[in-house]
């Protein structure tokens, strides 16, 4: 069962995409905010990390560059959610170190798409 | 005068963003919940697919409206998308209410995420007034304020809102923002009350005027939110006793009034007022113009952190100059990560070791202060008598002799008092054989204009030159003192700290006179005066040129000084140059520290000899606490070849550091 850590500070989108990934089979854990984002990386492996952009404390450009320069972390792979989407913001979320990115509102099966391609990748 | 036209900015760049933000994000969670739902719930099918349906609707109006590459929105297409949403927001909310009806009981799993449905489509219009249904909320207050979305009903437990990190302005606050709110309407208070403390900040209200000002005066804020009519003291008189006091005058204030005419916007701007909202207002409006006070408020915090630390420095270096720095006074600005910090940190380590070296010099002076005040105990400073000037004679008519205070080869000096500028003066009245010739004064005069323009506390000051009654002579700056001669008869040998502090001063008062291009050419212990103090002052500067000069000098015996302090090159009369004060000076300091001179011979014959062929001693091989470093500096300044000396006094008084 895939590890996945969901980051994500809105309470209704973190208890409904958490609970469609586990319907899928995914194994997931929550964390509120870029610090314990960060915080979980460390502490846990995780197969693949869903990280919401527009985050309280740390943002998640922040909290993808912390993860990449961290021995543990730098090579998990690191989806970029975010409702913003502006123009530009998928090369942001490149140049801080996601392996990919997608927008909200979800489409699952596009992000489910993204999530297999990235862990069918590992080694 | 009204302005019909007047419109309400819209919003620009990362405000477009949040915007989107905010609006995409229930929409995802009612297109995911629905979504859901349509795999649990297969039997609601109809009325899923409709709010999905509608959902997307409103995703498009939002796609439509706030495209991803929008760099500016007017508020209007703020309020016309809103107007788009509403039906479809209304298409969610009748789907949810029928599958509501429909549910059977027991289905407790479904109803809860049916009412998490129904809380996101609730804030689909930007979690506005006009967004939720029907009958919810407070009309009064929504009239009012325009917002009421904190009176609307919650299923599940909310989450207070955080900063968003990514969404400035919101992105620079790092803490909950002390603000105040002013409104003589109580439902107005409550409800601005409640949406600010939602989004983190820490919230107090003034229901008029006095109170507000009262409030302000007790207690720090940074953002104030006032209400233009009230009774009693008006926004406008309010917002003017705000900025005309330097307390509360940085305070950002924000004008909220039905008042949308221009005149009133232009009069709150020009009293100083950050901005100005209408009232009913957009809420996301609001929360942009709040956040983007308060990052303005924040960045002119800093500035004037910045300004201060940098008056911190200026004052440290002001501190420096005065002698009373004290390293602990930048320790603030040097935590900092930035270049000024960097430049603190610089400044702290230069100005600590400005400081140690002061306090070396002057415990070294002080010592030479000690020698100074044992000697002054027993000695007679003054000379003997010349006859031709009795004390009380005017010379000149304006400098009244009163006491001979030297006598050598140039002539006699006297302290005299200058009846002009009624203080005391140094005469130095020439031998009249010297100045023989006219040609040989006029040298002399052109030595004495280039003596004139050393100016250096360890110079004396030469003053004029004049003649009078057949006598030549020179005044100068009356220092009450003793010579290093004096000094070293009365204590044989000083002590190495005295000698240091001497030599620093020398080289000092040599490298001031060498960059005006003047040769001393006879520094030697009795041009050597210290005052009381311990500071030295040297005299004679240009003086010795009269003897170069003239000639003969040496042939009638009449030394300038005595050869035990020339450079050989001076002994051989070759041209001399800077380095042969440097050879004089370190005669000097080898006398000072062993009390005795590097060559003595009985004869000035013999002397010269010894000064061309023999290497001096070794000043430490004589005396043990002399430094060996100091010793070997000594011998450089006392080398045959000028090219072996230290090549000038700048370049003496850096060696000298070293050896402190």
């Amino acid at each position: 069962m895939p590890r996945v850590l969901l980051v994500e500070d809105n309470e209704m989108n973190r208890d409904m995409l958490s609970r469609r990934l586990q319907k899928r089979g995914f194994d997931v854990t929550i964390a509120v905010d870029g610090r314990e984002g960060i915080d979980k990386a460390l502490a846990e492996p995780y197969d693949l990390i869903l990280m919401d952009i527009s985050l309280p404390e740390i943002d998640g450009w922040t909290a993808a560059r912390r993860l990449r320069t961290s021995p543990q972390t730098e090579r998990t792979p690191i989806i970029a959610l975010t409702a913003h989407a502006m123009a530009g913001d998928r090369q942001k979320a490149l140049e801080a170190g996601c392996d990919d990115y997608d927008t909200k509102p979800i489409e699952l099966d596009r992000l489910l798409g993204k999530m297999n391609a990235l862990l069918n990748r590992r080694p | 005068m009204t302005t019909p036209g007047f419109t309400r900015p819209g919003l620009r760049g990362n405000e477009i963003g949040q915007l989107r933000h905010e609006m995409r994000t229930p929409v995802n969670a009612v297109l995911g919940y629905s979504e859901m739902l349509l795999e649990d719930a297969p039997e609601h099918r109809a009325h899923l697919e409709e709010a999905v349906e509608a959902a997307g609707a409103v995703l498009a109006a939002i796609e439509g409206a706030l495209p991803p590459t929008a760099a500016e929105i007017d508020s209007r297409d703020i309020e016309s998308l809103h107007a788009a949403i509403r039906p479809h927001q209304e298409r969610i909310l009748r789907a949810v209410d029928a599958i509501a009806a429909q549910a059977a009981p027991g289905q407790s799993g479904l109803a809860a995420d049916l009412a998490r449905i129904r809380l996101a489509a609730g804030r689909l219009v930007t979690t506005g007034v006009a967004a939720a249904p029907a009958g919810v909320g407070s009309p009064a207050a929504d009239a009012a304020a325009g917002d009421a979305s904190a009176d609307a009903p919650t299923v599940i437990a909310e989450v207070p809102r955080a900063p968003v990190a990514s969404a400035p302005p919101a992105a620079a606050l790092d803490r909950g923002f002390r603000l105040l709110v002013v409104d003589d309407v109580a439902d107005n208070r409550t409800v601005l009350a409640r949406r600010l403390q939602r989004e983190g900040h820490l919230v107090e209200c003034a229901e008029n005027g006095r109170d507000a000002l009262e409030t302000v005066a007790a207690k720090p804020f940074d953002l104030i939110l006032l209400d233009i009519m009230m009774p009693g003291i008006d926004g406008f008189e309010v917002l003017r006793r705000l900025k005309h006091a330097p307390e509360t005058a940085d305070i950002p204030v924000i004008m909220i009034s039905a008042l949308d005419d221009l005149e009133s916007v232009v009069r709150c701007i020009e009293q100083g007022a950050e901005d100005h909202l209408t009232k009913p207002f957009e809420p996301v409006l609001l929360r942009a113009r709040i956040n983007a006070s308060l990052e303005k408020k924040r960045l002119r915090d800093r500035e004037k952190e910045y300004i201060a630390e940098v008056k911190t420095i200026a004052e440290a270096a002001t501190a420096v100059e005065e002698g009373r720095y004290t390293p602990a006074s930048l320790a603030r600005a040097a935590m900092r990560p930035d270049e000024l910090g960097r430049l603190a940190r610089v400044f702290d380590g230069m100005a600590a070791e400005v400081k140690a070296r002061e306090d070396r010099l002057r415990r070294q002076v002080m010592e030479l202060r000690q020698e100074i005040e044992a000697v002054r105990q027993g000695v007679v400073t003054t000379g003997p008598e010349d006859t031709r000037l009795p004390i009380g004679h005017a010379l000149a008519g304006r400098y009244e002799i009163e006491l001979v205070v030297g006598f050598g080869a140039m002539g006699t000096v006297y302290k005299a008092f200058d009846r002009e500028l009624a203080e005391p003066v140094a005469v130095k009245v020439l031998r009249p054989d010297l100045l023989s010739d006219s040609t040989v004064v006029d040298r002399f005069k052109a030595e004495v204009r280039l003596a004139r323009r050393i100016s250096h506390p360890t110079v004396v000051r030469t003053h004029d030159f004049g003649e009078f009654d057949g006598l030549h002579y020179l005044t100068m700056e009356y220092v009450e003192g003793l010579t290093a001669r004096a000094l070293l008869d009365s204590r044989g040998r000083l002590g190495v700290a005295a000698v240091l502090a001497l030599a620093a001063q020398l080289a000092q008062a040599l490298a001031a006179a060498h960059a005006q291009g003047v040769i001393h050419r006879d520094i030697k212990p009795q041009n050597l005066l210290l005052d009381e103090r311990g500071i030295l002052k040297v005299m004679d500067f240009g003086v010795s040129r009269l003897a170069d000069s003239a000639g003969g000098v040496r042939e009638a015996g009449l030394l300038i000084g005595t050869p035990a302090y020339m450079a050989p090159e001076q002994l051989l009369g070759d041209d001399v140059d800077e380095r042969t004060d440097l050879y004089a000076t370190g005669v000097v300091l080898f006398e000072c520290l062993t009390g005795r001179l590097p060559f003595e011979a009985e004869s000035p014959v013999a002397l010269v000899a010894r000064v061309l062929q023999e290497s001096p001693p070794c000043a430490s091989a004589l005396y043990e606490d002399v430094p060996t470093a100091f010793s070997a500096l000594i011998a450089r300044l006392l080398a045959k070849r000028r090219e072996a000396r230290p090549s000038s006094a700048v370049e003496l008084q850096r060696l000298l550091d070293q050896i402190a």
